[in-house]
């Protein structure tokens, strides 16, 4: 069941083109909007992945400390796609004006008010501190199957 | 009134985060071809692989996008960000995409992978526990065909020593079917009965087992018992001559219980039987010479009253009378039963002796010398193989010389009626004994005789040419020597084989070989 689902997403963005097109002509034109929904829905189905490979490692009961990391990757990587959908959708919707570089761009603020748009356009935009560790988990869990296996030939070797 | 929320923290964040992420992503990446490399057979480091490469594509264009993005816009340069911009987020989009492909589908791939590495692992094991039962049916067949060697072999053998024991036995085997056919004879058998190999097709259990009652014995008792022990009865030979055997025999026994033929073996008892009546001559012998012994003792005396007597009368009668005459038979008479009564006494070894060291060559000389122109007269010659250097006997040289005149005569008569002959005398030593045998070619004794000749009284001659004590009185001077006398007849010669004619065989102790001592050679009384 939950296997369907996840194949079902993975065919959002050709779904979600389907559903939202408009002039059906021969040559479809792509309008400037357009690059944002197919990123957003990549996001979407990347997040799809993701859950799809935390599922089956779950499920096969993979044991080992590099598949408990890979895991923690999957979750990580789920959040910031997640916080990265968010954001976009966020710095969409944050008017030109709300972000003052008049003094540079390393002096570059968010002005008031700071609404609730404009600090979750802030916390998303921080959205390293999810994707760095998780990149860094995904290093610790290769490192970890790599040494496993180092470690298996010995054993074999004795 | 705050002026606004620096963005530099996400600014710095950025460039720093984007720098570590491509570290982090490319050494996933390393991790993952190192691990595909090292075991290339392990799909699922194959799909680590793909993924860490995705992934570190990925990382690594947006990475790069968001550095340049920001050296951009410090360097003040926000149109060309604007320009390359969607072409970043573009590539981003593209490698997202294609990340979440490569692990939703490739991974598809590897449970398909794995699905068919499951069943292709279940087809290895069957393939395996099959190479492993054909290597135990290789070796169970090895083994059985080593087994089956060893066994043949073994058997080989069995039947080897079996077939020796057989074939090689001094006894009579046999075997014979269910219908009394013999099937199987070993050689002793057909040596024994006279017939040859080529007549075993035709030979039936009744052609040997001649008589009627012997057969049924040898039928019932394997019937009854399943096996016969030492069953005495006489086998008939081919030339109709009766061998008298000790039988045992074992019934083959099928599986129903029926009897499929015998297994028989026959031990030849001629020769025992002749020791035994051999024995029980002696026997016979010796109590005849006791009895002899002692008639003559009580003849003797009236029978020299007799002649004192009639010589006394004669010195009273006129010579020439008739008185005179009838004395002169009645001296005669008497002294011819003295004579009688005198051998009974040689016989019985109660007769007197003298003892010296004699040469029998001498002594077969001797009797050579005097008989030699009768037995030339007769036709009869004489061969003579006197053994050199022959050791001496201690005895009567008389007495011997007496028992080979008896023999030679003997031999003498057995040739007379055939008109000739060849008389061998030969001496030689066996052991420590001297042996003498005397043999002619004449007609041979009866086999019905053989266990009589030495008895006191037995011939074969006319009344009134033979007292029958010839044989007798030389029997008991050899047995008063401490030596033997035999009768051989037909003679079984070594290398002729049966001959016909007599062999009487003598042997004597040689002086101080320690046999049989004459202890009563000085015993004789009247």
């Amino acid at each position: 069941m939950i296997s369907a689902c996840l194949r079902i997403l993975a065919l959002t963005p050709l779904v979600t083109v389907m559903l939202f097109c408009q002039d059906a002509w021969a040559l479809q034109t792509h309008g400037g909007i357009e690059g944002v929904v197919v990123h957003q829905v990549a996001h979407i189905q990347y997040l799809g992945a993701l859950g799809y490979l935390l599922w089956d490692i779950r499920r096969s009961g993979f044991a080992g400390v590099g598949w408990l990391y890979l895991q923690r990757f999957c979750w990580l990587m789920m959040i910031w796609n997640g916080l990265a959908f968010i954001g976009h959708l966020a710095q969409m919707n944050l008017p030109e004006e709300a972000v003052s570089t008049e003094d540079g761009y390393l002096s570059a603020l968010l002005l008031p008010p700071v609404s609730f748009d404009r600090w979750v356009y802030y916390v998303t935009a921080l959205d390293h501190l999810v994707i760095t560790p998780a990149l860094f988990v995904l290093f610790l869990a290769m490192r970890s199957f790599s040494r496993a296996a180092v470690s298996e030939k010995m054993e074999e070797g004795r | 009134m705050i002026a606004g929320i620096p963005l530099v923290p996400v600014i710095l964040l950025d460039i720093i985060g984007s720098a570590a992420n491509i570290v982090f992503a490319f050494l996933a990446w390393r991790y993952a071809r190192s691990l595909s490399r090292r075991q290339p057979g392990n799909f699922v480091w194959g799909y680590l692989f793909y993924v860490t490469f995705a992934i570190a594509a990925f990382t690594i264009s947006r990475a790069v996008g968001h550095l340049v993005k920001q050296f951009l816009l410090i360097a003040g340069q926000g149109e060309i960000w604007a320009e390359i911009s969607p072409y970043s987020g573009g590539f981003n989009t593209l490698f997202m995409i294609s990340v979440a492909a490569v692990m939703i589908f490739y991974h598809k791939g590897v449970q398909a992978y794995q699905a068919l590495e499951h069943e292709a692992g279940k087809l290895k094991n069957a393939n395996r526990d099959l190479a492993a039962v054909a290597a135990q049916l290789r070796d169970l067949n090895q083994t059985l065909e080593q087994k089956v060697e060893e066994r043949t072999e073994e058997l080989s053998q069995s039947e080897k020593k079996f077939r020796h024991l057989f074939s090689a036995s001094k006894d009579m085997v046999f075997f014979s079917d269910a219908d009394n056919r013999i099937v199987d004879m070993n050689d002793s058998g057909f040596e024994m009965l006279g017939y040859c190999r080529e007549e075993e097709s035709v030979l039936q259990l009744a052609d040997i087992l001649s008589d009627p009652d012997d057969r049924d014995a040898f039928t019932k008792r394997l019937f009854q018992d399943g096996y016969i022990k030492d069953l005495n009865v006489d086998l008939a030979r081919r030339d109709g001559k009766v061998v008298s055997v000790l039988l045992s025999a074992t019934a083959i026994i099928g599986e129903g219980g029926e009897i499929l033929g015998s297994e028989v073996i026959a031990k030849d008892l001629t020769r025992v039987k002749i020791m035994m009546e051999q024995l029980a001559a002696s026997e016979k012998m010796a109590s005849v010479g006791q009895m002899a012994a002692g008639v003559a003792h009580e003849i003797n005396t009236p029978l020299g009253i007799i002649l004192g007597y009639s010589q006394l009368l004669m010195d009273d009668v006129q010579e020439g009378s008739d008185a005179y005459q009838s004395l002169q038979v009645i001296e005669r008479q008497t002294k011819a039963s003295r004579k009688i009564v005198a051998d009974l006494l040689k016989f019985s070894r109660q007769s007197g002796s003298t003892r010296e060291e004699i040469d029998l060559n001498e002594i077969l000389a001797d009797v050579v010398a005097v008989t030699e122109h009768t037995l030339g007269l007769s036709h009869i010659a004489v061969h003579r193989q006197f053994a050199d250097s022959l050791p001496r006997i201690d005895g009567d040289p008389e007495k011997l010389r007496q028992v080979f005149v008896n023999l030679v005569n003997n031999a003498h008569h057995a040739m007379l009626e055939q008109g000739g002959g060849e008389l061998l005398l030969r001496t030689r030593i066996e052991n420590d004994d001297v042996v003498v045998e005397i043999r002619d070619s004449g007609q041979g004794i009866p086999e019905k005789h053989l266990a009589k000749i030495f008895e006191p009284f037995f011939t074969t001659k006319p009344v009134g040419q033979g007292t029958g004590l010839g044989l007798s009185v030389s029997y008991g001077i050899i047995h008063e020597h401490g030596g033997t006398i035999g009768v051989e007849s037909p003679v079984n010669d070594q290398q002729q084989g049966m001959l016909p004619g007599t062999l009487f065989r003598v042997r004597l102790p040689a002086s101080g070989s320690g046999h049989r001592q004459i202890a009563d050679m000085y015993g004789a009384t009247t």
